[in-house]
């Protein structure tokens, strides 16, 4: 148990700098999730902290104690990498207690701590197995598992769950929620999949080429995108213009109050979620369009919708429309998210 | 048909060996031994009992030396040359090849005088020192071959969970690469073991090892004893290839992939 605090890291290969200026708190018992597109740099963020690489510059602090000397085994931080990497020659219970063996515990307390993670990560049994016994999924428990018995401070997660099916990833993310919300590790865990930093995580870090874009709770990142890289991240698709006049936004799809503003005059960038679009019955309100295409997509349909000079993307649950068909759009103006000035 | 054929092909040298050792008299066109006896086996365990079980023991002694050596060495060149791109990575295949392709009667001879002038001709350490020249090779090369195919994330897991750069290398490296550090083990200590040349160059007749002996009992002219030596010398290398046989092929080398 303990916290996380990066402080103004930056990391590179070579002159190019990958990580710039990054700073990030992760708090007691959190589960804090590192966001972004491949190459972001989110993994090496992570092999900072757990010690594999030395940042140029900034502090890696765990549990209030700077570890930026320190090697990776004097860390108070386990890494979980996205190669399960469960050794060949070693049995699950064998490779499990490989941690605690290297801190020299008695065999005793290894059998019994071993035990008891078998029984958390749901490998009771599994103790003898060889590793190319395992299916897929008990891999990636057992390498879990391997961090997990060692009660690290800080446990990192990098992508631990790519290499699954989607059924068994949503199984193992409900597990891996559970088991953090049963011990209580801090974790900082890295993902492309906005999905699921916004299912398992109490914070969400953006990271979008090397910078840290936005950090807030799931829902603020959801409904309050800082900017439009990290709308367009999180699936946002419709973006439109309009200016501000008097504290009212006024745009050809939409006109919202925005008390909240106060530049005058400025052309500013706005969005609405293609789920937030009501398509309207009665053909007074809203804008008119004409049905472009549409896609079923399971529970909702996705529908292209030309609007003047824009087209725009509506999920709604049930359609019967057919490309061609005219249709009215309701813009809700409480869902309208307008962004400051962009620079 | 191919198993019956390759197991003709390597029999056979071996009929002639031991119908040899078996007989007393066999002299040219006759196709069969004409009487059979025991005399080289005699010869063999009472007569030169102890000078073959000295050269035995020398001959394991510099074998294992060498391939301990060509193995210890083997590892981090191997692990350098298979993870590292690093500048003059050709220059150095071709250095390590290069004993392998010029005669060993060239690089002997071009090393005595050095050895000679070292102090180490006619030594043990000098003899150990010669076959390493031609038994390195192939160590480094197989353990190239074992690091090209592995994946050096395992040591960074296995530090992230807590061992030191020490545990690492016996706990995870030398275990992930146990097939190849046999196959390379192997190939030395059977390379050393039938070197003749470079032992009588540069033992100088002071280090006896047994291909030593065997070819000083072969000018004698007694074919039957020699023939019973040839066999105590090839025992060990079989029983060595026996018992390193399942790590030859690539079933235990895939698991590190």
């Amino acid at each position: 148990m303990g916290d996380l605090e990066l402080k103004n890291i930056t990391i590179g290969y070579g002159n190019t700098p990958v990580i710039r200026d990054f700073s990030l708190t992760v708090e007691n018992g959190q589960m804090a999730s590192l966001l972004g597109p491949s190459g972001a740099g989110k993994t090496t963020v992570l092999r900072a902290v757990a010690g594999l690489l030395q940042p140029r510059s900034g502090a890696i602090i765990i549990d209030g104690r700077p570890a930026n000397g320190l090697p990776p085994e004097k860390r108070n931080a386990v890494m979980v990498f996205q190669k399960t990497l469960l050794f060949p020659f070693m049995n699950v219970e064998q490779n499990i207690g490989f941690g605690l063996q290297m801190q020299g515990r008695s065999t005793g307390e290894i059998r019994r701590r071993v035990e008891k993670i078998l029984e958390l990560t749901e490998l009771t049994g599994l103790n003898r197995r060889k590793i190319h016994e395992l299916s897929g999924g008990q891999q990636q428990r057992v390498s879990l598992a391997r961090a997990l018995v060692l009660k690290p401070a800080i446990l990192l997660l990098d992508e631990p769950l790519s290499s699954l099916d989607a059924t068994l990833r949503q199984h193992m993310r409900e597990l891996i929620q559970d088991i953090q919300a049963q011990t209580r590790i801090t974790t900082l865990f890295v993902t492309h999949d906005q999905a699921e930093a916004l299912m398992m995580s109490q914070r969400v870090c953006l990271l979008l080429n090397g910078r840290i874009r936005q950090v807030g709770s799931p829902r603020e990142l959801f409904y309050r995108p800082a900017d439009p890289d990290v709308a367009r991240f999180f699936g946002g698709c419709n973006f439109f213009e309009g200016r501000l006049k008097n504290g009212v936004y006024y745009s050809q799809y939409a006109t919202v109050a925005a008390p909240g503003l106060s530049a005058n005059g400025d052309r500013l960038t706005a969005t609405i979620r293609p789920e937030d679009i009501r398509i309207c019955a009665d053909g007074n309100r809203g804008i008119t369009g004409r049905v472009q295409k549409t896609s079923f997509e399971g529970t909702t349909t996705r529908i292209w919708v030309q609007c003047q000079d824009r087209v725009f993307v509506v999920l709604a649950p049930v359609t019967d429309l057919q490309a061609g068909q005219s249709v009215r759009l309701h813009l809700p103006p409480d869902k309208i998210r307008i962004f400051a000035a962009e620079n | 048909m191919a198993a019956a054929g390759v197991g003709i092909a390597v029999l056979l040298p071996f009929v002639s060996l031991v119908m040899w050792s078996l007989s007393s008299r066999w002299f040219y066109p006759q196709l069969w031994p004409r009487q059979w006896g025991l005399r080289a086996w005699q010869y063999v365990f009472s007569t030169a009992g102890p000078q073959i079980l000295a050269a035995l023991g020398q001959s394991v002694l510099v074998a294992a030396t060498t391939a301990a050596i060509s193995v210890a060495i083997g590892i981090p060149a191997g692990r350098a040359l298979g993870l590292y791109d690093f500048r003059g990575k050709d220059l150095v295949s071709v250095v390590l090849i290069l004993p392998v392709i010029v005669p060993p009667l060239c690089v002997t001879m071009g090393l005595h005088l050095w050895f000679i002038i070292m102090g180490l001709a006619g030594s043990f350490f000098g003899v150990v020192l010669v076959h390493l020249t031609f038994c390195l090779p192939y160590a480094v090369f197989v353990m190239w071959g074992i690091f090209s195919n592995y994946n050096p994330s395992y040591e960074e897991q296995a530090r992230s969970l807590g061992a030191s750069a020490w545990k690492v290398l016996v706990r995870v490296i030398l275990p992930l690469t146990f097939p190849g550090i046999m196959v390379a083990g192997l190939f030395s200590f059977l390379l050393s073991w039938s070197q003749y040349l470079s032992t009588l160059i540069i033992g100088g007749g002071k280090v006896t090892t047994l291909p030593i002996l065997l070819f000083a009992l072969m000018g004698s002219g007694d074919r039957p004893v020699a023939a019973a030596v040839s066999i105590v010398f090839v025992a060990p290398a079989l029983l060595a290839l026996l018992f390193s046989a399942r790590y030859l092929g690539g079933k235990g080398i895939a698991g590190i992939r």
